[in-house]
């Protein structure tokens, strides 16, 4: 077996080995218990959880008090799956190769953005002092795939590299921040759920 | 010359003195609170910081301390470190954070000096983590440890010995409502006007904030106005009519089950088909949203804002409302727990349209309102009554850009923290609840009048 065909397997073993991270923690989270809402309900869950997702994500201060900080971090978590989209097509379509025009300004532009956000992260004092290394690290982490995946797009002979990286990468997101990919959506069902339920959400009363 | 001994404070003794029982007893009724929702909230938190200008402790007071993310960081990272693998193999790394003596002194800062729990950080900002909820669940394991601070856990035990936080005696109660009743009679120039005391099989239970027959009984006649004039079948209990429920504040459950199972058990025996919250946020908050939880059962029986059944009046014709009654320019403040976590948001509105001449809302309002600063207990617990009082100055200005005379107010609570803003401030605001306004608006019939 070539290099490359190894780290091809490597690459598709350490997703394997996150995903299944990632449904243990899962699995780990709902073994606490649900919280069954024993109030009645004075608005519809159904239509927080429907804000929470849509209206709710663009009306929030955050967004409109820090723009560029929102519009860079859809860009950063755009790119990063269009980078997993983009690896995955390099290890299992080779044959195929994806189409470099679309990849190549999302990955870059990603890759700008996440450094940025490092840098931000690193300059702001209140921020630093928040933040814990895996904030640091997460962040470069995932900066430096974005850089291999566009690097590669030019420079096709980067392919060991940019698989040695992503396998470190697969292994590192179940133990760190880069969870909250998945549990960022259902804090955000919760939320709908919980605040729809009361009527606070905007277009879920049942009364007014 | 013969030296005074300096007096301990038993609360600091405490804390200085925790053994490694306490850390366990607090762990251990954290780790109970926590459900998969909070779990979650765990790992959702990225420290990005946009919840900073979210907090109107941190905008006044600008430390890192106030930032909703730090707060909520001192509560997950301990919760990461003790109850998360990443967490104990990694430890800081991933800002895990031993629950240590000074860990809890940090916590009783953060989470009771520093934070309202008015959920503004919840709703506007972040990912939609319940930040609040997350810190009440911390406060409650300090208070399995007996760390609650002292004024506030006094508040509590005055209304669990008492019957209610001022620890109003049955008697006085009983005589202000006399006094009260008295006061309608004149008011309505009708001498058969009652305000009804245990009265069996009425539809509704009325309950009150005891600073209501204490400080402001006037509040107590502008309820009984609008019942009067909407001919409702309501009734007060001689005993249990406290609506509020400190126990919300210090995270103790028990103890707020106890008070929220004193209404309910009161409306049962009085046979009331609805139980009435008077204008109380976290009174509102307590018993319509989580008494269920905290008693776990469903209630069989509404549980309504005052709010909601005199907006019922007015839109069923039932009483009569004149604005010019209300001349004075008024403004509304949204209290937290009643607006942004409760859900009653129009009803004060309709109402003071329909009872004011010139109704002006604040900005931001609603859901997006800022906290005045007087809730989560910090009314009660005076040692952190500097800060409380440096985190009004969002809510000052709110109110002084709309030079309005009189500002409304459905929270006891709020109803304080806006008058000692309005003395700090220099506002010269009168504060006011709503249906003391609805009441000085409220048109009596002509027969009862003349009667």
């Amino acid at each position: 077996m070539t290099l490359i065909g190894l780290l091809r397997i490597l690459t598709i073993a350490s997703a394997a080995f996150s995903f299944a991270a990632l449904v243990f923690l899962i699995s780990h989270t709902f073994a606490f218990g649900r919280r069954e809402y024993l109030s009645a309900p004075r608005g519809y869950a159904g239509n927080g959880i429907i804000y929470a997702f849509g209206r709710g994500m663009l009306e929030k201060e955050s967004v409109a008090l820090h723009r560029p900080t929102f519009i860079g971090g859809i860009l950063y978590h755009g790119a990063i799956f269009a980078g997993l989209l983009y690896l995955f097509w390099t290890v299992l379509l080779p044959k195929i190769g994806p189409p470099l025009w679309a990849f190549r300004p999302v990955l870059l532009a990603g890759a700008a953005v996440g450094m940025s956000l490092l840098i931000k992260r690193a300059a702001k004092p209140h921020l630093r002092r928040l933040s814990c290394p895996d904030d640091f690290f997460a962040n470069l982490f995932v900066d430096v795939f974005l850089v291999l995946a566009f690097a590669h797009t030019v420079f096709p002979s980067l392919e060991p590299v940019l698989l040695f990286v992503s396998i470190l990468l697969f292994a590192y997101i179940p133990l760190g921040k880069i969870r909250h990919c998945f549990f960022f959506f259902y804090t955000r069902f919760v939320f709908g759920l919980h605040y729809g339920r009361r009527g606070a959400l905007p277009g879920s009363s049942r009364e007014a | 010359m013969e030296l005074t001994p300096v007096k301990k404070d038993p609360y600091e003794e405490k804390l200085q003195h925790l053994t490694d029982a306490d850390i366990a007893l607090i762990l251990a009724e954290f780790r109970r609170r926590f459900r998969s929702a909070d779990v979650a909230a765990v790992h959702t938190c990225v420290r990005c910081g946009l919840c900073a200008d979210a907090c109107h402790y941190y905008l006044t007071n600008g430390e890192l301390e106030d930032l909703p993310a730090y707060k909520l960081n001192l509560v997950v990272g301990v919760f990461k470190r003790h109850f998360t693998t990443a967490g104990k193999l990694f430890g800081r790394w991933t800002g895990a954070k031993k629950l240590d003596a000074a860990m809890v002194r940090e916590w009783v800062d953060a989470l009771f000096g520093r934070c309202r729990g008015c959920g503004r950080c919840t709703i506007k900002f972040t990912t939609g983590i319940n930040i609040h909820a997350l810190i009440r669940a911390a406060r409650g394991a300090l208070a399995a440890a007996g760390l609650v601070p002292p004024e506030l856990q006094s508040t509590v035990m005055t209304a669990v010995e008492q019957g209610n936080n001022m620890g109003i005696p049955r008697q006085e109660w009983l005589d202000t409502v006399a006094w009260i009743e008295e006061e309608l009679q004149a008011e309505t120039g009708d001498p058969q006007a009652r305000i009804p005391i245990d009265a069996k099989g009425a539809r509704l239970l009325y309950t009150v904030n005891p600073r209501e027959p204490k400080f402001f009984p006037l509040s107590l006649l502008a309820a009984a106005k609008l019942f009067y004039a909407a001919g409702e079948s309501w009734t007060f209990s001689s005993d249990y009519y406290d609506v509020t429920n400190y126990g919300l504040y210090s995270g103790d459950d028990a103890h707020a089950g106890l008070l929220s199972d004193r209404l309910v058990k009161a409306r049962e025996d009085l046979g009331a088909e609805v139980l009435v919250l008077g204008e109380c946020g976290h009174g509102f908050a307590s018993t319509r949203w989580e008494a269920p939880q905290w008693l776990n059962k469903r209630f069989p029986f509404p549980v309504r804002s005052v709010l909601e059944v005199a907006a019922d009046y007015v839109r069923a014709g039932q009483i009569s409302l004149d604005p010019s009654r209300n001349p004075k320019p008024i403004t509304l403040h949204d209290p937290c727990n009643l607006v942004r976590l409760g859900g009653v948001i129009e009803e004060q509105r309709y109402l003071l349209k329909k009872a004011a001449a010139n109704f002006i809302e604040m900005t931001p309002n609603r859901q997006k309102n800022y906290c005045c600063g007087g809730g989560g207990g910090q009314l009660a617990m005076t040692r952190y009554a500097k800060r409380r009082l440096a985190s009004g100055r969002i809510k000052a200005e709110q109110i002084r850009k709309t030079e309005a005379k009189i500002v409304v107010a459905p929270c006891h609570n709020c109803i304080d923290q806006l008058t000692e803003l309005s003395r700090e401030y220099k506002l010269g605001t009168e504060v006011k609840t709503v249906i003391e306004v609805v009441a000085d608006a409220i048109v009596l019939p002509r027969k009862t009048s003349k009667s």
